[in-house]
Protein backbone atom coordinates (compact mmCIF):
# COMPACT_ATOMS: atom_id res chain seq x y z
CA UNK A 1 0.00 0.00 0.00
CA UNK A 2 0.69 3.69 -0.34
CA UNK A 3 2.31 5.92 2.00
CA UNK A 4 -1.09 7.68 2.04
CA UNK A 5 -2.91 4.57 2.89
CA UNK A 6 -0.45 4.18 5.90
CA UNK A 7 -1.15 7.29 7.22
CA UNK A 8 -4.78 7.07 6.71
CA UNK A 9 -4.49 3.87 9.00
CA UNK A 10 -2.24 5.39 11.90
CA UNK A 11 -4.82 8.24 11.60
CA UNK A 12 -7.58 5.82 12.31
CA UNK A 13 -5.83 5.23 15.80
CA UNK A 14 -7.80 7.77 18.13
CA UNK A 15 -6.11 10.67 19.17
CA UNK A 16 -3.21 10.30 16.12
CA UNK A 17 -1.97 13.44 15.50
CA UNK A 18 -3.09 14.27 11.75
CA UNK A 19 -0.34 16.47 10.15
CA UNK A 20 -2.21 19.02 7.83
CA UNK A 21 0.78 19.16 5.58
CA UNK A 22 0.12 15.16 4.56
CA UNK A 23 -2.88 13.91 2.48
CA UNK A 24 -4.99 12.07 3.74
CA UNK A 25 -5.76 8.40 1.96
CA UNK A 26 -8.66 7.69 0.20
CA UNK A 27 -9.12 4.33 1.77
CA UNK A 28 -8.59 6.01 5.12
CA UNK A 29 -11.85 8.60 4.04
CA UNK A 30 -13.90 6.10 3.18
CA UNK A 31 -13.64 4.25 6.11
CA UNK A 32 -14.38 6.91 8.40
CA UNK A 33 -17.29 7.96 6.47
CA UNK A 34 -18.64 4.71 6.46
CA UNK A 35 -18.36 4.12 9.78
CA UNK A 36 -20.27 7.41 10.25
CA UNK A 37 -22.78 6.56 7.88
CA UNK A 38 -23.75 3.34 9.57
CA UNK A 39 -23.60 4.94 13.08
CA UNK A 40 -25.23 8.21 12.55
CA UNK A 41 -28.84 8.17 13.51
CA UNK A 42 -31.55 10.68 14.13
CA UNK A 43 -30.85 13.09 11.72
CA UNK A 44 -27.54 14.06 13.55
CA UNK A 45 -24.80 13.25 10.95
CA UNK A 46 -23.26 16.88 11.95
CA UNK A 47 -22.77 16.08 15.39
CA UNK A 48 -21.69 13.11 14.83
CA UNK A 49 -19.24 14.37 12.22
CA UNK A 50 -17.86 16.87 13.95
CA UNK A 51 -16.76 14.02 17.30
CA UNK A 52 -15.16 11.53 14.31
CA UNK A 53 -13.70 13.57 11.68
CA UNK A 54 -12.79 16.74 13.44
CA UNK A 55 -12.36 16.06 17.76
CA UNK A 56 -10.76 12.55 17.22
CA UNK A 57 -9.24 12.81 14.15
CA UNK A 58 -8.33 16.42 13.50
CA UNK A 59 -8.83 15.83 9.65
CA UNK A 60 -10.38 19.86 9.61
CA UNK A 61 -11.02 22.56 12.29
CA UNK A 62 -13.65 24.00 14.17
CA UNK A 63 -13.76 27.04 12.07
CA UNK A 64 -13.55 24.93 8.62
CA UNK A 65 -16.25 22.44 9.92
CA UNK A 66 -18.75 25.45 11.22
CA UNK A 67 -18.53 27.27 7.60
CA UNK A 68 -19.15 23.61 6.29
CA UNK A 69 -22.01 23.23 8.33
CA UNK A 70 -23.64 26.75 7.26
CA UNK A 71 -23.40 26.00 3.76
CA UNK A 72 -24.66 22.72 3.88
CA UNK A 73 -27.49 23.82 5.26
CA UNK A 74 -28.64 26.61 3.26
CA UNK A 75 -27.88 24.73 -0.05
CA UNK A 76 -30.28 22.09 -1.41
CA UNK A 77 -30.38 18.49 -0.52
CA UNK A 78 -29.50 16.81 2.89
CA UNK A 79 -27.67 18.79 5.19
CA UNK A 80 -25.29 15.99 6.44
CA UNK A 81 -24.58 14.78 2.97
CA UNK A 82 -23.42 18.47 1.67
CA UNK A 83 -21.18 18.34 4.95
CA UNK A 84 -19.80 15.43 4.08
CA UNK A 85 -19.01 16.86 0.23
CA UNK A 86 -17.47 19.73 1.65
CA UNK A 87 -15.25 17.96 4.12
CA UNK A 88 -14.09 15.34 1.55
CA UNK A 89 -13.22 18.10 -0.99
CA UNK A 90 -11.10 19.94 1.77
CA UNK A 91 -9.70 16.51 2.42
CA UNK A 92 -8.79 15.39 -0.88
CA UNK A 93 -10.32 17.15 -3.59
CA UNK A 94 -13.36 15.21 -5.82
CA UNK A 95 -12.16 12.38 -5.27
CA UNK A 96 -11.88 13.09 -1.56
CA UNK A 97 -15.85 14.43 -2.18
CA UNK A 98 -17.14 11.18 -3.79
CA UNK A 99 -15.42 8.71 -1.82
CA UNK A 100 -16.50 10.22 1.24
CA UNK A 101 -20.22 10.82 0.18
CA UNK A 102 -20.03 6.90 -1.11
CA UNK A 103 -18.55 5.91 2.34
CA UNK A 104 -21.09 7.47 3.77
CA UNK A 105 -24.17 6.53 1.74
CA UNK A 106 -23.50 2.76 1.11
CA UNK A 107 -24.04 1.33 4.67
CA UNK A 108 -27.23 3.37 5.25
CA UNK A 109 -28.46 2.02 1.79
CA UNK A 110 -27.84 -1.58 2.64
CA UNK A 111 -29.01 -1.23 6.00
CA UNK A 112 -32.34 0.56 5.05
CA UNK A 113 -32.91 -2.21 2.58
CA UNK A 114 -32.40 -5.03 4.65
CA UNK A 115 -34.46 -3.13 7.54
CA UNK A 116 -37.29 -3.13 4.78
CA UNK A 117 -37.31 -6.64 3.47
CA UNK A 118 -37.38 -7.78 7.24
CA UNK A 119 -40.59 -5.68 7.97
CA UNK A 120 -42.11 -6.83 4.99
CA UNK A 121 -41.80 -10.47 6.74
CA UNK A 122 -41.60 -10.13 10.39
CA UNK A 123 -43.31 -6.61 10.85
CA UNK A 124 -42.07 -4.40 13.95
CA UNK A 125 -42.37 -4.97 17.17
CA UNK A 126 -42.99 -2.53 20.02
CA UNK A 127 -39.64 -3.66 21.74
CA UNK A 128 -38.06 -2.62 18.27
CA UNK A 129 -39.45 0.63 18.56
CA UNK A 130 -38.67 1.36 22.27
CA UNK A 131 -35.26 0.77 21.39
CA UNK A 132 -35.18 2.61 18.38
CA UNK A 133 -36.59 5.66 20.86
CA UNK A 134 -33.29 5.18 23.49
CA UNK A 135 -31.14 5.35 20.84
CA UNK A 136 -32.40 8.39 18.93
CA UNK A 137 -32.68 10.08 22.92
CA UNK A 138 -28.84 9.59 22.55
CA UNK A 139 -28.17 10.95 19.48
CA UNK A 140 -30.29 14.09 20.27
CA UNK A 141 -27.87 14.39 22.98
CA UNK A 142 -25.26 14.11 20.96
CA UNK A 143 -26.26 17.10 19.16
CA UNK A 144 -27.23 19.19 21.95
CA UNK A 145 -23.96 18.49 23.33
CA UNK A 146 -22.02 19.59 19.34
CA UNK A 147 -23.78 22.72 19.25
CA UNK A 148 -23.46 23.36 23.19
CA UNK A 149 -19.54 22.90 22.61
CA UNK A 150 -19.37 25.18 19.50
CA UNK A 151 -20.95 28.51 20.74
CA UNK A 152 -18.75 31.43 20.64
CA UNK A 153 -15.70 31.69 22.61
CA UNK A 154 -13.51 34.26 23.07
CA UNK A 155 -13.22 37.98 24.65
CA UNK A 156 -15.71 39.24 22.04
CA UNK A 157 -18.37 36.58 22.09
CA UNK A 158 -21.11 38.66 22.90
CA UNK A 159 -22.34 39.54 19.60
CA UNK A 160 -21.53 35.79 17.87
CA UNK A 161 -23.69 34.44 21.05
CA UNK A 162 -26.84 36.74 20.25
CA UNK A 163 -26.88 35.35 16.72
CA UNK A 164 -26.66 31.89 17.88
CA UNK A 165 -29.70 32.80 20.32
CA UNK A 166 -31.53 34.54 17.28
CA UNK A 167 -31.06 31.41 15.36
CA UNK A 168 -31.97 29.02 18.16
CA UNK A 169 -35.01 31.19 18.92
CA UNK A 170 -35.87 31.55 15.24
CA UNK A 171 -35.67 28.30 13.62
CA UNK A 172 -35.20 26.24 16.65
CA UNK A 173 -38.47 27.34 18.94
CA UNK A 174 -40.33 29.37 16.82
CA UNK A 175 -39.74 27.01 13.74
CA UNK A 176 -39.31 29.92 11.15
CA UNK A 177 -38.18 28.70 7.37
CA UNK A 178 -34.70 28.23 7.99
CA UNK A 179 -33.09 29.79 5.05
CA UNK A 180 -35.08 33.68 5.46
CA UNK A 181 -33.83 33.48 9.06
CA UNK A 182 -30.20 32.30 7.90
CA UNK A 183 -30.09 34.87 4.89
CA UNK A 184 -31.42 37.65 7.23
CA UNK A 185 -28.89 37.08 10.18
CA UNK A 186 -26.00 36.36 7.92
CA UNK A 187 -25.36 40.27 6.82
CA UNK A 188 -25.37 40.90 10.63
CA UNK A 189 -23.28 38.35 11.76
CA UNK A 190 -20.61 38.96 8.82
CA UNK A 191 -20.83 42.18 9.46
CA UNK A 192 -19.68 41.76 13.14
CA UNK A 193 -16.97 39.98 12.12
CA UNK A 194 -15.59 42.35 9.62
CA UNK A 195 -15.82 45.28 12.14
CA UNK A 196 -14.60 42.56 14.87
CA UNK A 197 -11.53 41.68 12.38
CA UNK A 198 -10.50 45.06 12.26
CA UNK A 199 -10.29 46.16 16.09
CA UNK A 200 -8.46 43.43 16.67
CA UNK B 1 -38.75 0.43 -24.31
CA UNK B 2 -39.23 -1.52 -21.89
CA UNK B 3 -41.16 -1.42 -18.91
CA UNK B 4 -38.54 -1.07 -15.93
CA UNK B 5 -36.10 0.95 -18.02
CA UNK B 6 -39.31 3.24 -18.29
CA UNK B 7 -39.36 2.42 -14.30
CA UNK B 8 -35.88 3.97 -13.84
CA UNK B 9 -36.69 6.80 -15.94
CA UNK B 10 -39.40 8.18 -14.07
CA UNK B 11 -37.67 7.17 -10.91
CA UNK B 12 -35.22 9.71 -11.98
CA UNK B 13 -36.74 12.39 -13.33
CA UNK B 14 -39.06 12.82 -10.05
CA UNK B 15 -35.80 12.54 -7.46
CA UNK B 16 -33.42 14.91 -9.49
CA UNK B 17 -35.76 17.88 -9.25
CA UNK B 18 -36.33 17.45 -5.32
CA UNK B 19 -32.99 16.77 -5.00
CA UNK B 20 -32.22 20.58 -6.12
CA UNK B 21 -35.50 22.09 -4.95
CA UNK B 22 -35.83 20.52 -1.07
CA UNK B 23 -33.92 23.71 0.43
CA UNK B 24 -33.80 23.82 3.71
CA UNK B 25 -34.52 20.17 5.01
CA UNK B 26 -36.71 17.08 4.70
CA UNK B 27 -40.63 18.59 5.41
CA UNK B 28 -41.48 20.19 2.08
CA UNK B 29 -39.55 16.93 0.24
CA UNK B 30 -41.77 14.73 1.99
CA UNK B 31 -45.01 15.91 0.96
CA UNK B 32 -43.32 15.81 -2.30
CA UNK B 33 -42.79 12.45 -2.34
CA UNK B 34 -45.73 11.44 -1.36
CA UNK B 35 -47.63 12.85 -3.73
CA UNK B 36 -44.87 11.12 -6.77
CA UNK B 37 -45.47 7.99 -5.47
CA UNK B 38 -48.39 7.54 -3.96
CA UNK B 39 -50.66 9.41 -6.50
CA UNK B 40 -49.01 10.16 -9.90
CA UNK B 41 -46.90 7.08 -10.06
CA UNK B 42 -48.77 4.71 -7.81
CA UNK B 43 -45.22 2.74 -6.83
CA UNK B 44 -46.70 2.29 -3.09
CA UNK B 45 -50.06 2.67 -1.31
CA UNK B 46 -50.41 5.36 1.47
CA UNK B 47 -49.94 2.38 4.02
CA UNK B 48 -47.13 1.42 2.31
CA UNK B 49 -45.53 4.54 2.37
CA UNK B 50 -46.29 5.50 6.08
CA UNK B 51 -43.84 2.23 6.88
CA UNK B 52 -41.17 3.29 4.14
CA UNK B 53 -41.27 5.99 6.23
CA UNK B 54 -41.10 4.75 9.60
CA UNK B 55 -38.19 1.86 8.30
CA UNK B 56 -36.24 4.71 7.20
CA UNK B 57 -36.43 6.50 10.19
CA UNK B 58 -35.17 3.67 11.85
CA UNK B 59 -32.00 3.15 9.67
CA UNK B 60 -29.01 5.12 10.60
CA UNK B 61 -27.72 7.47 8.12
CA UNK B 62 -27.55 11.02 6.90
CA UNK B 63 -31.69 12.75 6.10
CA UNK B 64 -33.33 10.40 4.51
CA UNK B 65 -33.28 7.21 3.13
CA UNK B 66 -36.88 7.00 2.05
CA UNK B 67 -36.07 7.24 -1.69
CA UNK B 68 -33.71 4.06 -1.82
CA UNK B 69 -37.57 2.50 -0.50
CA UNK B 70 -39.44 4.05 -2.78
CA UNK B 71 -36.86 3.17 -5.76
CA UNK B 72 -37.16 -0.04 -4.23
CA UNK B 73 -40.98 -0.74 -4.20
CA UNK B 74 -40.92 0.31 -7.73
CA UNK B 75 -37.87 -1.26 -9.41
CA UNK B 76 -36.52 -3.41 -7.10
CA UNK B 77 -32.53 -2.77 -6.33
CA UNK B 78 -31.82 -1.61 -9.02
CA UNK B 79 -34.38 1.24 -8.77
CA UNK B 80 -33.24 1.44 -4.74
CA UNK B 81 -29.38 2.86 -6.35
CA UNK B 82 -31.57 4.85 -9.16
CA UNK B 83 -33.31 6.89 -6.39
CA UNK B 84 -30.97 7.21 -4.36
CA UNK B 85 -28.40 8.56 -6.97
CA UNK B 86 -31.08 10.74 -8.66
CA UNK B 87 -31.67 12.40 -5.07
CA UNK B 88 -28.22 12.99 -3.53
CA UNK B 89 -26.04 13.32 -6.95
CA UNK B 90 -27.59 16.96 -8.18
CA UNK B 91 -27.41 18.64 -4.73
CA UNK B 92 -23.78 17.20 -3.86
CA UNK B 93 -22.36 18.29 -7.39
CA UNK B 94 -24.02 22.16 -6.49
CA UNK B 95 -22.61 21.80 -3.15
CA UNK B 96 -18.85 20.65 -4.22
CA UNK B 97 -18.89 23.38 -7.26
CA UNK B 98 -20.15 25.82 -4.42
CA UNK B 99 -16.78 24.63 -2.14
CA UNK B 100 -14.64 25.14 -5.16
CA UNK B 101 -15.51 28.73 -5.92
CA UNK B 102 -15.26 29.73 -2.52
CA UNK B 103 -12.41 27.83 -1.80
CA UNK B 104 -10.66 30.32 -4.60
CA UNK B 105 -10.99 33.12 -2.14
CA UNK B 106 -9.20 31.63 0.53
CA UNK B 107 -7.06 34.48 2.35
CA UNK B 108 -9.06 37.34 1.76
CA UNK B 109 -10.74 39.71 4.03
CA UNK B 110 -13.88 39.21 3.21
CA UNK B 111 -13.49 35.02 3.33
CA UNK B 112 -12.29 35.08 6.73
CA UNK B 113 -15.20 37.24 7.49
CA UNK B 114 -18.02 35.45 5.76
CA UNK B 115 -16.80 32.00 7.57
CA UNK B 116 -16.24 34.30 11.11
CA UNK B 117 -19.70 35.32 10.59
CA UNK B 118 -21.31 31.92 9.80
CA UNK B 119 -20.18 29.74 12.54
CA UNK B 120 -22.42 31.11 15.04
CA UNK B 121 -25.34 30.65 12.97
CA UNK B 122 -24.28 26.76 12.50
CA UNK B 123 -24.16 26.41 15.92
CA UNK B 124 -27.61 27.41 16.33
CA UNK B 125 -28.61 25.38 13.33
CA UNK B 126 -26.71 22.01 14.95
CA UNK B 127 -28.79 23.55 18.49
CA UNK B 128 -32.27 23.68 16.65
CA UNK B 129 -31.67 20.29 14.54
CA UNK B 130 -32.14 18.64 17.94
CA UNK B 131 -35.13 20.30 18.84
CA UNK B 132 -36.60 19.49 15.85
CA UNK B 133 -35.62 15.75 16.02
CA UNK B 134 -36.91 16.03 19.63
CA UNK B 135 -40.07 17.41 18.91
CA UNK B 136 -41.33 14.96 16.15
CA UNK B 137 -39.71 11.80 18.53
CA UNK B 138 -42.95 9.60 19.28
CA UNK B 139 -41.64 8.98 22.34
CA UNK B 140 -42.80 11.66 24.59
CA UNK B 141 -41.45 12.34 27.65
CA UNK B 142 -39.22 9.76 27.99
CA UNK B 143 -36.99 10.68 25.11
CA UNK B 144 -36.60 14.50 26.44
CA UNK B 145 -35.16 13.67 29.57
CA UNK B 146 -33.26 10.79 27.66
CA UNK B 147 -31.56 13.61 25.71
CA UNK B 148 -31.41 16.06 28.45
CA UNK B 149 -29.17 13.61 30.49
CA UNK B 150 -27.16 12.49 27.35
CA UNK B 151 -26.31 15.98 27.12
CA UNK B 152 -24.97 16.39 30.13
CA UNK B 153 -23.16 13.15 30.30
CA UNK B 154 -21.13 14.23 27.34
CA UNK B 155 -20.24 17.57 28.04
CA UNK B 156 -19.29 16.47 32.00
CA UNK B 157 -17.35 13.50 30.36
CA UNK B 158 -15.79 14.36 27.22
CA UNK B 159 -13.97 11.15 26.58
CA UNK B 160 -17.11 9.07 26.89
CA UNK B 161 -18.01 7.15 23.57
CA UNK B 162 -21.10 8.42 21.88
CA UNK B 163 -21.85 4.69 20.74
CA UNK B 164 -21.83 3.55 24.10
CA UNK B 165 -24.09 5.97 25.32
CA UNK B 166 -26.78 4.70 21.94
CA UNK B 167 -26.10 1.39 23.46
CA UNK B 168 -27.13 1.96 27.01
CA UNK B 169 -29.67 4.08 26.14
CA UNK B 170 -31.27 1.91 23.57
CA UNK B 171 -31.26 -1.11 25.80
CA UNK B 172 -32.76 1.38 28.81
CA UNK B 173 -35.61 1.65 26.69
CA UNK B 174 -35.74 -1.57 25.31
CA UNK B 175 -36.01 -3.03 28.70
CA UNK B 176 -38.43 -0.74 29.88
CA UNK B 177 -40.70 -1.37 27.17
CA UNK B 178 -40.88 -4.92 27.17
CA UNK B 179 -41.67 -4.71 30.69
Amino acid sequence: MSKEARLGAVSAEPDAEVRADHRIGLPAIFAAFFWLGVTSFGGNTAAWLYYQIVQRRHWVTDAEFLSDVALGRIAPGSGGVNLTVQVGQRLRGGAGAATAVVGLLSGPLVIVLALAAAYTRIGWSPAAHAVLDGIAAAAIGLTFATGLKLLPSGSARLGPLAVTLATVLCVGVLRWPMLPVVLGLAPISIGLALVQGRNA
Amino acid sequence: MPDDFRTLLALVLVFVPLSLLSIGGGASLLADMEHQSVTVHRWTTAREFADLFAISRAAPGPGTMLSTLIGWKAAGCTGALTATVALYLPSSLLVYGAARLWGRWRGSVWHAAVERGLAPIAAGLILSGGVAVLRVSPGGAAVWMAAVAATVLLLRWPWLHPLALFAASGALFGLVGLW
